[in-house]
């Protein structure tokens, strides 16, 4: 079996016929902010239609939504296409699309979202970044420019720490997003909630209008620490040979891997002639972990009470993803999913899950940067 | 008188026939295939298999796990993840009973385990029709199984170890199903040349899966999640290729199994005075012995009447159909399946032999005859039907299909 190397140079493609719309994609995390994010986009949507405009909006399918914390999104678009859109992201490149980028979770603004396009891919060069989040409007800008999300960005960031105001974020989020974007006014998605017959989220979207800030970015390709460091081209293994071996199945990992940018996952799957029968997958080398293309659905971390923890190893065993190692006990939280299995098991309750946002948040930037790059998100 | 010299001993020790139905046939021949897990759930007229599975084992004839399982759907489960983990399994079912286990028998397509399956057809009641239809092992023509379809018992039992052959082949691995026509052949007690233990041994190496479950092999996952981005057309690919492999495996196992027992079948399509037809006869499983014996008469008559049997449903064999009926005026499709409000009403055999016939250069009349919710064909429906056939190649038939066996008009 040798494995070659092939590159595959995955190409962007614009839309002429969708210059005229303006799409917002909504990121949030699966069954958590489902119904936030279905309220979020068809209060849009309906502002949109008061307003005269043609709207609709619908789910990103291939997310599975129903399964918890994956990361999802949801398309509203504004304005009559020359032909009849649907978008999906993950099968087709896209191009600039994205007017507003809404993220529910401020844990998936610095991941990659579902691992599959980045938070800016897609993006308008003036897109309104709205995230729910407590950190400050520059902070934000900051963790976009050090992580790379956006190139030649001139937009807005709007943010709003919405569970603050009301447990249904949708509603404050509405609120900011009318307070950062003109295309939709505030009386408009008033006007939409009587019509949805949601008139007592009225106050929360006031509220959100108003506890919402709202600063202006210029984000320069050059300003981006890690521009170079992005990569375009992926290197594919290619295969001979009957069915696919361990060698080749763990040669496309790591391209997978390697591959961070869009389209990474779909052009790294391989061809339909190396699948073994049944569709095999290899498990880990030895002494290695499988590549935790999951982990970014992670909402909450488990964190250690070592002066609590008798070394028991309770949690080592209960682990699904075998994330914890002992000896002493340590997470690895490249693997962890942040299930809570271990905390359920610890007998002296050493193990609290810490939501990712709180704990990401409860840092100050310093840290918060610091336990990025050790996770070595971006490139 | 000089002495007559001795007649020398035959290479091949011919086994003694033994008088079995299907049901016990099928059964011999799966003792002497070495299975490891057998899967059972009762339902006429599969039924008879598992009995006699059942009792070979517990009189010690051979030794293999044997599981009743609560119902059609968790026996298809059993055999699937025992098949999984390097087991040869054998399952089996009918009529209702295979539409309950529907979801495992799809599944186990497309995790490419090499299930070998009896199907004793039977039509899908209610109300309690157990009469014989194709319907029930037509419904999985479109998943990825491998379908055979016997005529005889003696053929039954031999396409049961020729499937084990074909399924574990690493150029196939796909379940297999042998249907046999239900009572037609599980309940008909008839001569049958045993396959020795022997010969299936040689016949049949043992399964040897490229990558089981199982802690020695190392870990490997079976049926992870598919987001349709990232393997689904991949996997549709993968086992339609199998399949197409699977028609040079088959016709290579027939030819091997000539070599092992002395029996000798055409791999795909079994043809009787097709050589110079004008009218062909078309069908499948047991009734053909009928169908054939209605055409010698039909010849002796002067009519140059052949028929078709069709060995194999999945891979359809297309291309050897085309030729076995070039240059003949006018043919009938047998069948005991129907597709309720098909193209012409016409049966589900029917449009698999409609579809070949397309791409040939010269295309026969084509008629349709039904023997629909299990009642029993005789001899003079099926010399009917063949003189339909007859008459429609000089006079243009009034309608394609005909519901033999029905009481009441037929439009």
């Amino acid at each position: 079996m040798t494995v070659k190397l092939v590159k595959v140079t995955p190409k962007v493609e614009r839309y002429p016929e969708y210059e005229e719309l303006d799409w917002v994609i909504a990121h949030g995390l699966g069954v958590d902010h489902t119904a936030d994010i279905t309220s979020f986009s068809q209060t849009i949507a309906q502002a949109g239609s008061i307003k005269g405009i043609e709207t609709y909006y619908y789910m990103r399918y291939d997310d599975s939504p129903e399964r918890n914390y994956i990361p999802m999104a949801f398309y509203t678009v504004l304005g009559k296409p020359k032909v009849p859109v649907l978008l999906h992201e993950e099968v087709e490149p896209v191009g600039e699309l994205f007017k507003v980028i809404a993220v529910f979770s401020s844990s998936l603004l610095l991941q990659k979202t579902a691992q599959r396009a980045l938070l800016f891919d897609g993006a308008k060069k003036d897109a309104i970044l709205l995230v729910n989040t407590s950190i400050t409007t520059d902070d934000v800008v900051r963790l976009v420019k050090k992580y790379n999300l956006a190139q030649d960005w001139f937009g807005k960031v709007v943010t709003i720490s919405a569970a603050k105001i009301d447990s249904a974020i949708a509603y404050p989020m509405l609120g900011a997003l009318a307070r950062g974007w003109d295309r939709i006014d505030l009386d408009s998605i008033l006007t939409a909630l009587d019509v949805l017959g949601k008139e007592k989220k009225k106050e929360s979207v006031r509220k959100g209008y108003e506890a919402a800030s709202v600063k202006e970015v210029h984000v320069l390709a050059e300003e981006t620490e890690m521009f170079k460091k992005i990569k375009r081209e992926v290197e594919l293994p290619e295969f001979t040979g009957e069915f696919w071996t361990p060698e080749v199945y763990y040669a496309y990992q790591k391209a997978a891997a390697e591959a961070q940018t869009y389209p990474s996952r779909i052009a790294t799957m391989p061809r339909w002639e190396v699948l073994a029968p049944g569709l095999i997958e290899f498990g880990p080398q030895p002494g290695k972990r499988n590549l935790g293309f999951t982990t970014p659905w992670r909402w909450q971390r488990p964190i250690i009470d070592m002066n609590k923890c008798t070394d028991c190893k309770l949690c080592h065993y209960y682990c699904p993803d075998g994330a914890i190692d002992f000896a002493p006990i340590k997470v690895d939280y490249d693997y962890c999913k942040g299930c809570g299995t271990c905390e359920k098991v610890c007998p002296v309750k050493a193990i609290k899950m810490v939501p990712e946002i709180e704990y990401l948040e409860g840092l100050r930037d310093e840290e918060v940067l610091r336990r990025f790059e050790q996770r070595e998100y971006g490139f | 008188m000089s002495a007559i010299k001795p007649i020398p001993p035959v290479a091949i020790e011919k086994p003694k026939a033994k008088v079995w139905n299907g049901a016990r046939a099928i059964a011999e021949a799966v003792k002497v295939a070495d299975v490891d897990v057998i899967a059972a759930y009762p339902i006429r007229p599969y039924t008879g298999i598992m009995n006699s599975l059942a009792s070979m084992i517990a009189n010690g004839e051979f030794t293999a796990d044997i599981i009743v399982a609560d119902s059609e759907h968790s026996q298809f489960e059993v055999v699937k993840h025992a098949s999984a983990v390097g087991a040869r399994v054998f399952a089996g079912s009918s009529g209702v009973g295979l539409a309950f286990a529907a979801e495992p028998i799809i599944v186990t397509a497309l995790s490419q385990l090499p299930v070998v399956a009896a199907i004793g057809t039977r039509a899908l009641d209610d109300p309690g029709n157990f009469g014989m239809e194709w319907s029930d092992a037509l419904m999985f023509r479109d998943f990825g199984w491998l379908i055979s379809w016997a005529k005889t018992v003696q053929e039954a039992a031999d396409m049961t170890l020729v499937a084990y052959r074909v399924a574990e082949d690493r150029r196939v691995l796909l379940p297999h199903f042998i249907a046999l026509d239900g009572a037609a052949i599980t309940h008909v007690a008839t001569p049958v040349v045993p396959v020795t233990k022997q010969q299936a041994t040689e016949f049949l190496p043992p399964y040897r899966p490229p990558y089981r479950i199982d802690p020695q092999d190392g870990p490997v996952t079976k049926a992870q999640h598919i987001a349709p981005s990232l393997i689904g057309p991949e996997q549709r690919k993968t086992i339609d290729v199998a399949q197409k492999r699977s028609k040079q495996v088959i016709a290579e196992a027939w030819k091997d199994f000539a070599k092992y027992t002395g029996r000798e079948y055409p791999p795909f399509l079994e043809t009787i005075g097709m050589e110079d037809a004008e009218f062909a006869l078309i069908g499948m499983g047991a009734y053909m012995k009928d169908i054939e014996l209605v055409a010698s008469r039909l010849r002796s008559k002067g009519y140059k009447v052949g028929t078709v049997r069709l060995r194999y449903v999945r891979p359809f064999p297309a291309e050897e159909l085309i030729n076995a009926l070039g240059g003949v005026k006018a043919a009938g499709v047998i069948e005991f399946g129907y597709s309720f409000g098909s193209p012409f009403g016409t049966g589900s055999l029917y449009h698999e032999v409609a579809t070949s016939l397309y791409e040939a250069d010269t295309k026969p009349t084509l008629l349709d005859f039904l023997f629909l919710g299990g009642r029993e064909p005789t001899v003079e429906h099926f010399t009917q039907l063949a003189e339909k056939v007859i008459e429609s190649a000089h006079k243009k038939p009034q309608k394609k299909t005909y519901w033999l066996t029905l009481r009441g008009e037929d439009i």
